[in-house]
């Protein structure tokens, strides 16, 4: 069984990177978009980019940054999922979406362990504001209070909220005077509160609003935010390229240093425009296409079965991390980088490993940096 | 390969050298002149100064809150980029692979990050292993977190304490335990605003005197080498030098490090109420012959802290410049990301710059006060050269003063001290002395058997000049650095010391884990396999 294409035509994995390599050297404005990938992926890719002037992208950045651009435009507050789940007295979850941004959130955040802990004789309560027309609330968890449920009207509430919470007089929202009142006393009331929100289902105002909400909690007691972490590794892929270039996703190299523009080195409207004349496509963790429709020519590293609208130039079956092979990736349930242990490893090729071979056949270009 | 340096100044103060010498290298190692071969290659260094490789036990170049910090000032880093090739010493380098450039070029050859949570230790050294030519070591923090406190609230013995320090030591791939804020953070999650030395933290019921006292022994009975590195409370604040003396007498003899004494060096004379007390510092230090400190020096301009302190940092807030920062609640310490500008013209800052110098001038020991800036806390690491050339020369130093508010130098010592630190003193510094602290015992030294990282100057008059760009930088007898500029990427590696522990700790671990967060304690572990560079640690050996 072939593991590797070239115009869908099956071929040995050195042709395919060695055509790889011929199809970047000569692209004026290549783009390495997807980047769902491991660490070792996601530094190969961005030494690859700099190495060739692309930009790069990841196929979650319309969500992740919306958290980075509230981050540096106001700054936040923020916790683990572990101080979340072990320390929160008062959960404020926010918004739509939640358990599809992290299935295991029930069962992580909504059960609280039996250890004894420091908080442990002061009952908890969780409340969901706005949770929307989904899923009912997650079975065997009762206490979880539903407020506002259909609103239509978020970031309006958590304003007014907001207004409540530091005693000023608010308009007409969707839920009753009584009710907002009564909900800005709960979370005044709050020891060690925590909000919670996934970035996929708010807009940047909103999540602003938010996030200033618990800013002004601060003042007299105690409370942060957790966003959820995207899929596809984004939050390790984030923190790749901020370590590596001093900035998040959606930065190019094109001129030499690492320049940051969200719209301009946004890979879909790079590929739409006709701007990009070639692309390499990584969907390591899952057989993801991506999202644009006009023909580029592509290079594909994938979960095996990807379908595509065009046929990529080339295309790769990559190993799964942390299935096929060891990784290191962001794990939404302690927030922070860990070793995955391939669970059923096998011999397919990991994204760093075709990247490594891609970066070995370009031409010569002199000592590269590292 | 056979390497020869020949004919500069050799200042190696750890071998009591001071002269004109040759410095043979071969397979990364310094050896003696050979009596009949030839050398491979020769370099001359007549005229010049030949130093081991530079050390900075403090600088914070990587890590979760490092990251952060790059992502909430994405301005920062577009102002350096664009006046890089005029400018290159104006603000702190942002990502990891300038970071090792410029380190490089100023000589320095091995740099410790100073403040990893032991959970983010993969985190750290992934960035670490990105940043090319030095090596790296990290510090893991303690002394805020569930397990050791819970230790303690429970009066666990001695032994466990050690073998959970050993433990975290081995996990994390750390060189050295360091504290911060000893239990504020803990008590800032239950509101506690304020935290002194001797406050206790709720629900543990342990004084943050009692943390710093439980790690000290520890770390010191442990036999790892480097002291415990201390953080103390009260960070920034008018006053706090009584918290900074009252660690200082807690050290009782026995091995401690205290970081960026600056930030702890403030009185509360005069009409603001906020003034020098580096004067009593430095002699409290004088009279500690087991304490060691670092500075932490404040240099003008625009920068960002990044620190472990979250309740300080918190408090800090309203300063931020620009008016944004990131506070996180971390399964132990966490940190803060408060934006700052230094400003020559604001009473506060300058008083702050005084204070740094005049630590390093009254502090008689150039062995025991290390050079920091608390990277980039204080001010970028890019500063360093100019620094070097305050301490050497008195008038400089004079000249920056008159720039000064008056009534902040008023509050200041610094316009009487007429010390200037010589060469050898430099060296010792940020050579020798560093070494010794960190128990590296091949580095820091150009004798028989040292790592060949060497750093050769031109022996300029203007003191930052010659410190900004090295003439020639080795590191592990390769060259990788002429005229100020990188010649050769190489990878470096990370310090580690284990000390060893009891196995039976390793199942309470997976036990803690297990209980309190439902994961395996395995998400905590460094597999050197994950670094994707070779041979990604060094071990360094215990005392012990």
């Amino acid at each position: 069984m072939s593991h590797a294409w070239i115009d869908g035509r099956p071929v040995a994995l050195h042709a395919a990177t060695a055509e790889a390599a011929r199809l970047l050297a000569a692209s004026r404005v290549p783009v390495v978009a997807g980047l769902g990938t491991d660490i070792a992926g996601a530094r190969a890719a961005i030494a690859l980019a700099e190495r060739i002037g692309a930009a790069v992208d990841h196929m979650s950045s319309d969500a992740i940054l919306r958290d980075v651009e509230v981050m540096r435009a106001t700054g936040m507050m923020v916790t683990t999922p572990n101080e979340a789940r072990l320390r929160a007295d008062v959960l404020l979850l926010i918004g739509a979406g939640l358990v599809e941004a992290w299935p295991e959130l029930p069962a992580r955040l909504l059960v609280r362990p039996p250890m004894a802990h420091i908080d442990e004789k002061v009952p908890r309560r969780i409340i969901w504001l706005c949770a929307g027309g989904g899923p009912t609330k997650p079975s065997g968890h009762d206490e979880v209070q539903m407020v506002g449920r259909n609103c239509k009207d978020l970031p309006a509430l958590l304003a007014a909220l907001r207004a409540r919470v530091a005693g000023r007089p608010v308009g007409k929202t969707s839920l009753s005077a009584k009710a907002l009142d009564a909900l800005a006393a709960d979370l005044r009331a709050a020891r060690f509160g925590v909000a919670v929100w996934s970035a996929a289902a708010l807009d940047p105002l909103t999540i602003e609003m938010l996030c200033g909400l618990v800013a002004d909690l601060n003042t007299t007691t105690r409370f942060t935010g957790l966003a959820l972490a995207a899929a596809d590794n984004a939050l390790g892929v984030l923190q790749v390229c901020g370590w590596m270039t001093g900035f998040p996703m959606r930065t190019g190299f094109g001129r030499g240093f690492p320049e940051h523009d969200m719209w301009r080195f946004d890979a879909e409207r790079l590929v739409e425009s006709g701007e990009a004349d070639c692309a390499v496509w990584i969907s390591a963790y899952r057989a993801a296409a991506p999202a644009w429709n006009r023909p580029v020519p592509m290079i594909a590293l994938t979960a095996s079965n990807a379908r595509f609208r065009q046929t990529p130039r080339v295309h790769i079956d990559v190993g799964r991390p942390g299935a096929d092979h060891d990784a290191v990736e962001h794990c939404a349930a302690t927030g922070t980088l860990v070793p995955a242990v391939a669970t059923n490893p096998s011999r397919a090729v990991s994204v760093a490993d075709v990247l490594a071979h891609i970066i070995s056949a370009l031409p010569s270009m002199g000592a590269g940096p590292c | 390969m056979l390497t020869r340096v020949k004919g500069g100044r050799v200042i190696d103060p750890a071998n009591g050298r001071d002269g004109i010498a040759d410095i043979w290298l071969r397979d990364g190692r310094i050896v003696d002149a050979p009596a009949d071969s030839r050398p491979d290659e020769t370099y001359d260094a007549a005229g010049k100064i030949v130093t081991a490789g530079a050390i900075d036990i403090h600088s914070h170049i990587a890590g979760s809150n490092v990251n952060t910090a790059r992502l909430l000032l994405p301005e920062l880093h577009r102002s350096t980029e664009a006046r890089r090739a005029r400018a290159p010493l104006s603000n702190a380098e942002w990502g990891t692979f300038q970071t090792g450039c410029r380190y490089a070029t100023m000589g320095f050859t091995t740099v410790v990050e100073p403040a990893v949570a032991p959970n983010y230790a993969l985190h750290a050294h992934l960035e670490l292993a990105d940043i090319p030519i030095i090596d790296k070591a990290t510090l893991s923090v303690l002394g805020n977190d569930d397990y050791l406190l819970s230790l303690m609230r429970s009066g666990a013995s001695a032994s466990l304490v050690r073998d959970y320090v050993a433990w975290t030591l081995a996990t994390s791939r750390a060189l050295g335990i360091k504290v911060i804020n000893a239990g504020g953070a803990a008590a800032f999650k239950c509101n506690v605003r304020q935290f002194s030395f001797d406050d206790v933290v709720p629900f543990y019921g342990v004084s943050s005197r009692a943390i710093v006292k439980t790690l000290q022994r520890a770390v010191h009975e442990l036999g790892v080498p480097h002291p415990l590195h201390v953080h103390c409370n009260n960070l920034g604040l008018a006053g706090n030098a009584e918290t900074a003396l009252e660690t200082i007498a807690a050290a009782e003899g026995l091995p401690l490090h205290l970081a960026h004494l600056q930030f702890y060096g403030y009185g509360k004379e005069g009409e603001r109420g906020f003034s020098s007390a580096a004067a009593r510092l430095a002699e409290a230090v004088n009279g500690a012959k087991s304490v060691t400190v670092d500075v932490g020096q404040v240099m003008f301009g625009q920068t960002v802290t990044i620190s472990s302190d979250v309740l300080r940092q918190f408090n800090a807030r309203a300063q931020a410049s620009p008016k944004k920062w990131v506070i996180f609640d971390g399964d132990a310490n966490g940190g803060g990301i408060v934006p700052y500008n230094y400003r020559s013209t604001d009473f506060y800052n300058a008083v702050q710059w005084c204070v740094g110098l005049e630590l390093f001038l009254l502090i008689d020991d150039p062995a025991r006060v290390f050079f920091t800036t608390d990277h980039p806390n204080g001010a970028p690491f890019t500063t360093y050269p100019e620094i070097f050339a305050l301490l050497m020369d008195r008038d400089l130093r004079a000249q920056w003063i008159a720039t000064l508010p008056p009534a902040a130098v008023a509050m200041t010592t610094l316009a009487s001290i007429k010390r200037e630190y010589s060469l050898n003193e430099i060296v010792t510094m940020t050579r020798a002395a560093p070494a010794r602290l960190l128990g590296l015992r091949d580095r820091g030294h150009l004798g028989v058997g040292a790592v060949a990282d060497i750093a050769v100057y031109a022996n300029e008059a203007d003191r930052a000049k010659m410190f900004r760009a090295a003439s020639l930088v080795f590191k592990d007898g390769e060259l990788v650095v002429r005229d100020g500029e990188v010649t050769r990427y190489r990878w470096g590696r990370a310090l580690t010391v284990a000390p060893g522990h009891d196995r039976a700790i390793e199942r309470r671990m997976q036990d803690y884990y297990s209980d309190r967060y439902g994961l395996s304690a395995d998400v905590m572990t460094v597999p050197a396999t994950a670094i994707g560079r070779p041979e990604p640690f060094e071990a360094v050996p215990c005392a012990r």
